[in-house]
């Protein structure tokens, strides 16, 4: 499917060496959307939970103290950043290198909670991650090998082979599995069950832009 | 197996990587029948690793041609207008990766030589931004990791009471070791006494 009956007339590009990012409103208004989201949660506090306590009167606060907080922050401004250039992007690989980048900030934003059950799915979820990345690049070196390049807007205009479905089936179960949509959401969604809500924001928004994104990216190379 | 079991195994955060590798490996299967062929009109080219090999060049898989900073190398540009700009820094090796192939003629095809090793950079300097991108995927894993030591793993100060017991606990595997140590020693010198009779 061509560029311009998915996401509307091309604004321009911009080239980074022979990568080459595509403005079109649709990808410009993602981007825009998740920069918003980035600002608001960089200058926001987190929240503080409290929990009622079995047996007693007594309810206990659960905070995040600031070191924490500090760590948490800058994790989710890059992990914010990394989805937003993820939005733009008009090559393949850098797509799929963006999701890898997502994947690793998700597990870095809950890396210091100190709830076992967190620690645990986000244990979990490291080792989807680290499965994705076989899927993720496996499929886009099979689309390379199958059309001889990477750059979406070349791959637009291409018929899709057996070959291509074959990869784009890859990254399609790679990004499923990093995004933690259904069947694999259990440990990414266990993941963010916790205090310091905005930070923990991202790492949902993040997942939802970029399945849209890879809808897209698959629609492009697939039709 | 009724359908709201399998809900409930769903959301066991422990049983989705077994899944995850499971849709995988049920995929890869798949892959066994899918007809594979290499197109060759390929951008990212680079000469054949038997021509490579034949050449005597220490990088062999990975040569991609041209000086650094004087010609270019092999590089097709996607995009015509930029090919002037490409592959000037093709054949960049670290200092470390220069030593290793002026050793050994088989540098390229080493351990040392595969993805993620020292000669990654060949790999990734045709491609600009992704250079940045792999770095930063990796920095990223470092700041974590580190953050994590020295706040948590190295950082013990305030734990008093575990680290009494860890100090007991060595106490305790230290005096179970030299216990075991000299049982050993008891039964080594019995033999050999046995052995002189």
């Amino acid at each position: 499917m061509d560029f311009a009956t998915l996401g509307g007339n091309l604004f321009g590009t911009i080239p980074f060496g022979d990568i080459v990012l595509y403005l079109t409103p649709f990808n410009l208004f993602l981007f825009a959307i998740l920069l918003v989201f980035t600002i608001i949660i960089a200058i926001s506090n987190t929240e503080t939970q409290v929990e009622a306590t079995f047996g007693s009167l007594k309810n206990t606060n659960v905070t995040v103290g600031k070191k924490e907080f500090k760590q948490r922050r800058i994790l989710s401004i890059i992990c914010g950043i990394a989805s937003a250039g993820a939005m733009i992007t008009g090559d393949l690989f850098n797509f799929t290198l963006f999701m890898a980048l997502v994947g690793i900030l998700n597990i870095g934003i809950v890396s210091s909670v100190k709830q076992v059950s967190v620690l645990d799915s986000a244990f979990n979820y490291g080792l989807i991650a680290m499965m994705c990345s076989l899927p993720l690049f496996g499929g886009a070196a099979i689309i390379l090998a199958a059309t001889g390049t990477l750059s979406l807007s070349i791959l637009s205009s291409m018929p899709a082979s057996p070959m291509v479905i074959f990869g784009a089936v890859l990254i399609l179960l790679g990004v499923l599995g990093e995004s933690g949509v259904a069947p694999f959401f259990a440990s990414k969604a266990e993941m963010f069950r916790t205090a310091g809500s905005p930070f923990l924001v991202i790492i949902h928004l993040s997942s939802l832009f970029i399945i849209i994104r890879a809808v897209e990216i698959l629609l492009l190379v697939l039709l | 197996m009724r359908i709201s079991r399998l809900w409930n195994k769903l959301a066991k955060p422990k049983n989705i990587p077994r899944l995850f590798a499971f849709a995988l490996g049920i995929l890869l299967i798949v892959g066994f029948v899918v007809p594979f062929a290499l197109n060759i009109d390929q951008i990212y080219i680079r000469p054949a690793p038997q021509v490579q090999i034949d050449d005597g060049m220490s990088v062999a898989p990975y040569a991609r041609g041209g000086d650094i900073l004087k010609g270019p190398g092999i590089t097709l540009a996607q995009f015509p207008e930029n090919s002037p700009d490409l592959g000037w820094i093709n054949s960049y090796l670290t200092p470390l990766a220069v030593w290793v192939s002026s050793v050994t003629p088989y540098f390229g095809t080493s351990i040392c030589a595969s993805p993620g090793g020292i000669i990654d950079e060949i790999l990734y300097y045709t491609r600009g931004f992704d250079t940045i991108l792999e770095s930063t995927i990796l920095m990223m894993a470092f700041m974590i990791a580190s953050w994590l030591a020295v706040n948590y793993t190295a950082n013990r100060k305030n734990q008093k009471d575990e680290i009494k017991k860890d100090v007991k606990k060595a106490i305790r595997d230290s005096n179970k070791v030299a216990s075991e140590v000299r049982i050993n020693d008891i039964k080594a010198r019995n033999k050999q006494n046995r052995r002189e009779k």
